[in-house]
């Protein structure tokens, strides 16, 4: 029986190999399953174990390539969403500094304005004109002061449909009649030039000497000739030298015009008490008006009165003194 | 074909099966590299050899998963026995020959070790027989034929040409 076994196996040895390795597989598919995990080990081990971990890393290495590119794309958008942000939150502060300007100026002075975007600046090395986008038909006449939050700006010299020119403090013909803050000594601050291309600096003419002017004093409009309501800040007293018989006062303006974005036109003295629903709905509109593209619409009644103070406003009269 | 270069591809071919073929998956099929150095064993070499390196690649891939710790080793040894029998019969330099072959070595160890794998629920047997098993042995199969016509560019002594056999 054996020998004839022997012989058959001798005789089909691939049968045979078959046999053997069938017993074989079937005889592990038999064992205990802790037994199978102890074969799995002792093959695995040394076989697939290597490869494995060779595998995993090179896998782990694809994965983070893939999410470092996955990475890099997020922060590139992150990056335009914060520049996009930043320049909101930019536009949202000036919007903010120029409403409580605005609420302040209101309350305090209780002047008419009408609110204005800088469109152009022509002139050279020496700012000769601002461009804003309000014009005739906004009411906008030449002579109307221009201001800002930090001061005064200048004046309308020239309204035309849909735009006006100011003429700023920086320009050669500019004069305004000024009073120091402190100790109301009255002057005339003009540019002074090198050349017509170069600005020296703006000096506080027909100052009496031994006036009471020192650095530092603030420097205000004082309302003489009419051009510009009085207390609106002009600058700052940088220098006050005593001269044989006129002082040489330097100021430095307290606007600076390379930056300014969005100015106020004063049109008129407003008549009557305002309302608070006026002011909400001019600073709606203000806002609005800032805000490109802002398909927002106001209410008709948002106001608690009728939609007239313009209207009611008495235009300033351009004066001798001031130029 | 020496046993040296044929080991290193038994290896080659039971590392590919576990990194991989998972990776080049095609509607849940994949290509069973063991299978195909077990057609190409029993091509070129013949004999007992297709049937011990199916029973290791086998061996191999089952310590992966212990609980069936022995079948793919039955399985693939069975394929490696039967695709040497039949390629003993059959026009081994045909591409469409070594294709049939090929696709028909990955159904039949498809069979064997779900049908065990799948023991108590023969109905998810036969729907991924139809599913998988169909769509692997064709993906297994044109993956021969790619091997056949890098073999024959690079003029392998064996794959391409019967008379070397």
């Amino acid at each position: 029986m054996v020998s004839l076994l022997a012989r058959f196996l001798r005789e089909n040895r691939e049968l045979s190999t078959l046999i053997i390795c069938a017993l074989i597989s079937l005889t592990l598919l038999a064992l205990p399953p802790a037994v199978k995990n102890a074969v799995s080990f002792i093959v695995s081990t040394p076989t697939l174990g290597p490869v494995k971990r060779v595998t995993s890393g090179a896998t782990e290495l694809l994965r983070v390539r893939r999410e470092n590119t996955a990475l890099r794309r997020l922060t590139i958008e992150l990056m335009e969403e914060r520049s996009g942000l930043l320049a909101c939150r930019h536009e949202n502060d000036r919007l903010r500094e120029l409403t409580s300007f605005l609420i302040a100026f209101e309350e305090e002075e209780r002047f008419e304005m009408i609110p204005a975007s800088v469109i152009g600046m022509p002139g050279g090395r020496v700012l000769e004109g601002i461009e804003i986008d309000r014009g005739l038909e906004h009411g906008i006449t030449a002579g109307m002061p221009v201001i800002v939050s930090e001061g005064l700006v200048g004046k309308i010299s020239t309204a035309f449909p849909g735009r006006s020119l100011i003429e700023p403090l920086t320009s050669a013909s500019s004069a305004v009649a000024v009073t120091v803050e402190r100790s109301r000594v009255r002057g005339i601050v003009r540019p002074r030039y090198r050349s017509a291309a170069e600005l020296l600096s703006w000096e506080m003419d027909y100052v009496p000497a031994r006036s009471d002017i020192q650095a530092g004093d603030r420097v205000v409009t004082s309302g003489l000739g009419g051009v510009y309501p009085p207390g609106l800040v002009v600058g700052e007293v940088t220098l006050a030298s005593e001269g044989p018989l006129t002082m040489t006062v330097a100021v430095k303006l307290a606007v600076e015009f390379a930056t300014t974005e969005q100015v106020f036109i004063v049109t008129g003295r407003a008549d009557r008490e305002p309302g608070r629903g006026d002011r909400l709905e001019e600073l709606a509109r203000t806002l609005l008006r800032n805000t490109p593209g802002d398909e927002l619409e106001l209410p008709g009644n948002l106001s608690g009165d009728e939609p007239d103070s313009l209207g009611e406003s008495t235009a300033l009269d351009p004066g001798e003194a001031e130029r | 074909m020496r046993m040296g270069p044929y080991i290193a591809t038994c290896v080659l071919a039971v590392v590919l099966d576990a990194t991989l073929a998972p990776e080049i998956e095609i509607l849940g099929a994949r290509p069973d590299f063991a299978v195909l150095v077990i057609v190409y064993g029993a091509l070129l070499m013949g004999g007992r050899t297709p049937i011990i390196s199916g029973f290791l690649m086998g061996l191999v891939a089952d310590s992966e998963l212990p609980e069936y710790l022995g079948l793919n080793a039955l399985a693939l040894a069975i394929t490696g026995y039967l695709a040497s029998k039949l390629l003993d019969h059959l026009v081994k330099a045909n591409i469409f020959v070594q294709c049939t072959v090929i696709a028909g070595a990955t159904l039949l160890h498809d069979a064997i070790y779900y049908v065990v794998y799948y023991r108590n629920h023969l109905d998810l047997f036969g729907r991924f027989f139809v599913h998988q098993a169909l769509l692997g042995a064709v993906y297994t199969a044109m993956l021969g034929a790619v091997i056949y016509a890098v073999a024959r560019a690079a003029n392998w002594r064996g794959v391409t040409s019967a008379s070397h056999w």
